[in-house]
């Protein structure tokens, strides 16, 4: 087991290397510099040139390339341009902690409740508690989030006053983001737990652990759901990473200042080292859940050889 | 059980883990939690529908749309953070509510007969808020660092066009010690201009001509404005507490030298991206005031709290000469006669938008009695069967009808909706297909720098309440003989005398008439460019605020006069 | 359960007759496997419902936009945001557009980039997924890295760099979407196999000798068929989104054209003042939603040979 976690962890690298490598000749490629383009074309050109020496935009790209490459290894991320001087390491983290508060609290909320509705709706097949589960499923993922986010805001904001309608300033603004996107993965694990837990239940060894007198509750417990849970380990892995990444439209919304909103307007902005930064992060990230979702297969069915995944 | 063991260890883990992102997750007031907890409970009393003037009865809360993403004064470029820094900051004028540059850290500016020569006296007892006094070196420190290549915000036009030697200094050819900024003691500035400008003192009060202290700053290094302990400040408010996501809060400055006449005790600039957000905000009672999408203003113009107010911006088409269609210009005509603006301001934009029937902002100084654009009129109108001839007579001109036109526009919702509407009004009088091209700010900008685009659509917003904040973008640029490809590459030397001649005139009756007769040029006979609308803003603003003052031009508002009831 | 053996008498039973000819004789008719799953989605009444909603969607689709008396992008500046009314069923929008016409033409563009986002998830990511845990060892493992690495990197720095080599249209929603849109798909597809790989019929299979071919054919894929339909199902609504943000940026449809997303984009803009704007193509969206994953769900109960009562 550790051999194999470490395999995977060198691997891990390996492939940060090569995306970081894309990531860094792709946003090269993109158009324009850092800076506006129409006040750039208002400087002079002594200006223009002293700007890019002083971010070491003059020199070739694969120079910037191996220079990056350099300081990363020294754990420095270098200083952002968007946000003129500040350290990009911060800059992150700062905008790291309400994303990953928020998608945090909806994974919890999102798998807990998810899974239990899966569970009671496939046990009760075809009954109205069933048909409910499914509806809220299907329109919790076919109501786009900021539609359900706005109409959160406006009536339990606004309306009702029950919760802060926006910001960041206690744990309470953190409610209703963390519902808005709690929503869709309630629906997807509900819905796999469901499919999955019907097969399960279809299959013999179900029917002899009932013939042998096993209660309800034992067989659900010891044998449906545990067969049935691997699968949606599977959806979970992705969600997981999609929810704490932050999410650009619940945090504009909500007016939130988390990581997901940074990701887009450092692209837009040509903010390199931020670029960078987030990539490497959300990949790492990425990675890391996928060697746990693949360790948990284990804990949860030992039958699947940890081995026969990893290229042995 | 052994694996519900694992799933109980894990679940703890993820909680754990949580309770520890719940600390480090950086709520931006924890400590006033019990403060914010109140008016949300007041709020549910209210039955919702008034929200209770009581939040905001401490804190006077604005917002921007956009992160403020430097405060560092030679970065700064973008309008939310000229926000910010105007009530943190002051110039040696300051604006008052009627637009009007009143004294501020100068008490007072002698002008020397020939235009050229302005002393001003800096204020005794103006105080930085650490307590060292705001002398007349710090304004030329902070001048010359504007002018100098450091300068990264792309606005050291706004004084080395203006300042003896100031382009000079900016490409590296004199010392600071010739241009024309000096000290000769701590509290007379004296400034030496190239030619006369009216409208200089009115420059004084944007952010770029603020006085930074050189021993504080240089002490700090590439840290400075980094956050709120690492700037010192000479404006009404302090701040105290900066982040580029979530906002500035600002707490009045005791050290200000106008303290007395400074009313609210708390206030903050909030960052909500999102329209409707800031409107539930502000309903529920988090914002004191609120600017109003065009779908909301049906709903709320006849509310007591609603105002609205024109901006001194442009968005206009700005073809391109180069291309060898709109290089044509009866082609470029007959676009500009089949739009309607009137129709796109009321009922498109509907915000308080006027139909721009020129380039120069509607409201903008003409003659002191009438605004540049009474005096001048429509030099661009709506006109189907203008257009119908005048595309007829292009294509006979160019020897062939264009099969479609291309229209490069940035992606944002107002821009879309116009581009919209230009599109429709093509199609519908010219029968012409007209592509949409929307493109990223970035890209945009560098198909327009590339001169790779055929039209688009392009705004500019003064500077300064004259019409040469916007003439003087279309002079020739460097040795090409033509204005930039942002301007279209228009070469006309009728125009370039123009606006050459007005920038040295003394006479502001001739000077003013050279511009009026620049701009017929521009928009009437050749077409360059094509208005479309002046930007307006509806606002809903608190009515436990008094006096918040809101500028057309250069920084949107000002704390420094409101009041609480 | 009372009862007891000794009760009955041996008179109550008389010896069944035999017949020779009856003992061979199929009483069902032959059916294949389509017609047998053919005969059991009838019977599924809400799939039934859901098959005949998405055909009248489909239907007002294509002829909708032919019959109205409006074209989808005549203006009229005077009904900017008029209720819904006779002659106009959906209302206007902001420029006074007939949004019975918008919404059905959306519609379309919609259901064709749904179809070509289920399409790039069947073909793409099952295959992709399958091949992955079938062939395992080096393969699986280089496979699995290609997808970390295409995950990575940001799909938005990929469609601005697209943006900018390619026209706008639904050729490059196409190409944008084809770069990641398998992705999730391709995992599941993956887990699940390797799951079935471990299972007590397919190891009994291999002991009893059954080609890879047939354990493929016959295990593995009938048996991941409601993992990949319910997937499917969430691919759908989320490329109509993706499309639409695709459209903002400038990669996608370009005005006067629309597609849902858009129009729920434009409409979500106004929700306060004028919410018909939004309401009637979230409704269409949902409704399609709705049935095709009812539909899919008895699709496949109808074709899991388990299923069968």
């Amino acid at each position: 087991m550790a051999k194999y976690i470490l395999k995977r962890l060198l691997y891990l690298v390996i492939t940060l290397w090569v995306i970081a490598t894309l990531t860094f000749f792709l946003m090269k490629c993109l158009p324009g510099t850092p800076f506006d383009a129409e006040r750039l074309a208002l400087m002079s050109a002594s200006q223009r040139a002293a700007l890019l020496a002083h971010y070491g935009l003059d020199k070739p790209v694969w120079q910037q390339y191996f220079i990056y490459l350099g300081s990363l290894l020294r754990g420095d991320f270098g200083t952002s341009f968007m946000y003129v001087n500040q350290n990009v390491a911060g800059v992150v983290t700062n905008r790291l902690g309400p994303s990953v508060l928020i998608g945090a609290q909806a994974v919890v909320v999102g798998v807990s409740i998810g899974l239990a509705l899966g569970i009671v709706a496939a046990w009760k097949h075809n009954s109205l508690i069933d048909y409910l589960t499914m509806f809220l499923a299907v329109l919790g993922v076919s109501v786009p989030n900021f539609v359900m986010a706005a109409l959160m805001q406006y009536y339990l904001g606004y309306k009702f006053s029950l919760l802060p309608v926006a910001f960041w300033t206690n744990w309470k603004c953190s409610v209703m983001p963390t519902l808005a996107l709690a929503l869709s993965a309630i629906a997807m694990v509900a819905r796999f737990m469901r499919t999955e837990m019907l097969e399960v239940l279809e299959q013999d060894y179900i029917t002899t652990a009932r013939a042998k007198g096993l209660n309800n509750m034992k067989v659900l417990t010891r044998h449906v759901i545990r067969n049935s849970i691997i699968p949606v380990i599977t959806v979970v892995g992705p969600i997981i990473v999609n929810l704490l990444t932050g999410s650009l439209v619940v945090e504009s919304i909500f007016a939130v200042p988390g990581v997901g909103s940074l990701f887009v307007d450092s692209i837009k902005a040509n903010d390199y080292p931020v670029i960078m930064a987030v990539t490497l992060f959300y990949s790492a990230f990425y990675m890391i859940v996928v060697i746990i979702m693949d360790v948990t297969y284990q804990l949860v069915d030992p039958r699947i050889r940890l081995a026969s995944g990893s290229g042995e | 059980m052994n694996m519900y063991k694992k799933i109980l260890a894990l679940v703890l883990a993820v909680v754990m883990a949580i309770s520890l992102c719940a600390c480090s997750a950086g709520f931006t007031d924890s400590k006033s939690s019990a403060e914010t907890a109140a008016p949300a409970a007041s709020g549910a009393d209210n039955s919702g529908a008034e929200a209770p003037a009581s939040t905001t009865a401490k804190t006077l809360v604005a917002y921007e749309s956009a992160e403020i993403t430097t405060l560092q004064q030679w970065a700064v470029s973008e309008s939310q953070a000229f926000d910010a820094m105007n009530q943190a900051f002051e110039g040696l004028y300051r604006n008052d509510a009627n637009n009007e540059a009143q004294p501020a850290l100068a008490t007072d500016c002698q002008i020397s007969e020939d235009g050229l020569t302005y002393t001003f006296t800096i204020r005794s007892g103006a105080v930085w808020s650490n307590g060292t006094p705001v002398t007349a070196s710090d304004f030329v420190f902070s001048w010359l660092k504007q002018m100098s290549s450091d300068a990264t915000n792309g606005y050291s036009f706004i004084m080395t066009d203006y300042i003896v030697n100031g382009a000079e200094y900016n490409a590296g050819e004199c010392d600071a010690a010739d241009v024309g900024v000096a000290a000769p003691d701590d509290s007379t500035f004296v400034v030496t201009l190239k030619n006369p400008c009216s409208y200089f003192l009115r420059l004084t009060t944007l952010p770029m001509f603020f006085p930074l202290n050189q021993e504080y700053v240089e002490g700090l290094g590439d840290q400075y404005a980094t956050s709120a302990d690492t700037m010192i400040y000479c404006g009404p408010y302090v701040i105290t507490n900066y982040d580029a996501a979530a906002g500035v809060t600002f707490t009045k400055n005791p050290t200000y030298w106008d303290a007395a006449n400074v009313a609210i005790e708390n206030a903050e600039i909030k960052i909500i991206k999102e329209g409707a957000t800031a409107l539930n905000a502000f309903l529920a009672g988090d914002l004191s005031m609120v600017k109003l999408d065009a779908s909301n203003v049906e709903l709320y113009k006849d509310d007591p709290r609603f105002t609205s107010s024109a901006n001194f911006r442009t968005e206009y088409l700005q073809f391109n000469l180069d291309d060898p269609v709109m290089g044509n210009v009866n082609i470029r005509k007959a676009v500009s006669y089949s739009i309607d603006v009137d129709i796109l301001a009321n009922a498109i934009l509907k915000d308080g938008s006027v139909g721009a029937k020129g380039m120069i902002a509607a409201g903008m100084y003409g003659d002191g009695t009438s605004t540049f654009r009474e005096l001048n009129g429509e030099v661009n109108y709506y006109d189907a069967d203008a257009a119908k001839a005048a595309w007829a007579k292009g294509c006979e001109e160019l020897g062939y009808t264009p099969e479609k036109l291309t229209l490069l526009v940035r992606d944002d919702s107002v821009t879309a909706s116009v581009a919209t509407f230009v599109q429709d009004q093509i199609y519908s009088t010219l029968g012409v297909e007209c592509v949409i091209d929307t493109k990223t700010t970035k890209e945009r900008g560098t198909l327009m720098d590339e001169n790779n685009y055929q039209f688009a659509i392009t705004a500019w917003g003064a500077d300064y309440d004259d019409a040469m904040t916007y003439l003087d973008l279309y002079l020739v640029a460097g040795d090409t003989g033509k204005s930039t490809h942002y301007r279209g590459n228009y070469a006309s030397e009728e125009y370039n005398d123009l606006i050459n001649k007005a920038k040295v005139e003394t006479d502001a009756a001739v000077r003013l008439d050279e511009m009026l007769k620049a701009e017929k040029l521009l928009v009437e006979q050749d077409c360059v460019v094509s208005g479309l609308y002046h930007r307006g803003a509806a606002y809903l603003i608190d009515d436990s605020v008094n006096n918040f003052v809101m500028h057309p031009f250069g920084v949107n508002y000002e704390f420094k006069y409101a009041s609480f009831n | 359960m009372s009862m007891k053996y000794d009760t009955l008498s041996p008179d109550l039973f008389e010896p069944a007759i035999v017949q020779e000819d009856e003992k061979e004789k199929i009483a069902a008719p032959h059916l294949n496997a389509f017609q047998d799953a053919w005969i059991r989605l009838r019977k599924n009444k809400a799939a039934v419902i859901s098959m005949v909603v998405i055909a009248i969607i489909l239907l007002f689709a294509i002829f909708a936009p032919m019959l109205s008396s409006y074209n989808y992008r005549a203006t009229d500046y005077n009904n900017i945001y008029l209720k819904p009314c006779l002659e106009h069923p959906f209302g206007t929008d902001k420029y006074g557009r007939d949004l019975w016409v918008r919404c059905w033409m959306g519609t379309r563009i919609s259901l064709l980039i749904g179809v070509f986002a289920a399409m790039l998830d069947l073909f793409i990511g099952v295959t992709y997924g399958a091949i992955s845990a079938l062939v395992g060892g080096k393969v699986d493992s280089v496979m699995q890295r290609v997808i970390e690495v295409l995950v990575g990197v940001p799909s938005l720095i990929v469609i601005i760099l697209l943006m900018m080599l390619m026209p706008a249209g639904l050729g490059t929603i196409a190409v944008a979407m084809a770069i990641t849109g398998w992705i999730g798909m391709a995992r599941l597809v993956r887990a699940e196999i390797l799951k079935l790989k471990s299972s007590e019929y397919v190891q009994a299979a291999i002991l009893l000798g059954t080609s890879q071919g047939k354990i493929i054919t016959k295990h593995l894929i009938p048996n991941t068929v409601g993992v990949i339909v319910i997937n499917t199902m969430f691919t759908i609504p989320s490329a109509v989104f993706t499309e639409a943000y695709l459209s903002f940026i400038g990669l996608g449809l370009q005005e006067p054209n629309a597609s849902l997303g858009v129009l729920i984009n434009n409409g979500y803009s106004v929700l306060q003042s004028y919410p018909h704007a939004l309401v009637f193509p979230a409704v269409i969206i949902v409704l399609i939603m709705v049935c095709f994953s009812i539909f899919g769900d008895g699709l496949r109960d109808a074709l899991d040979p388990k299923m069968r009562k």
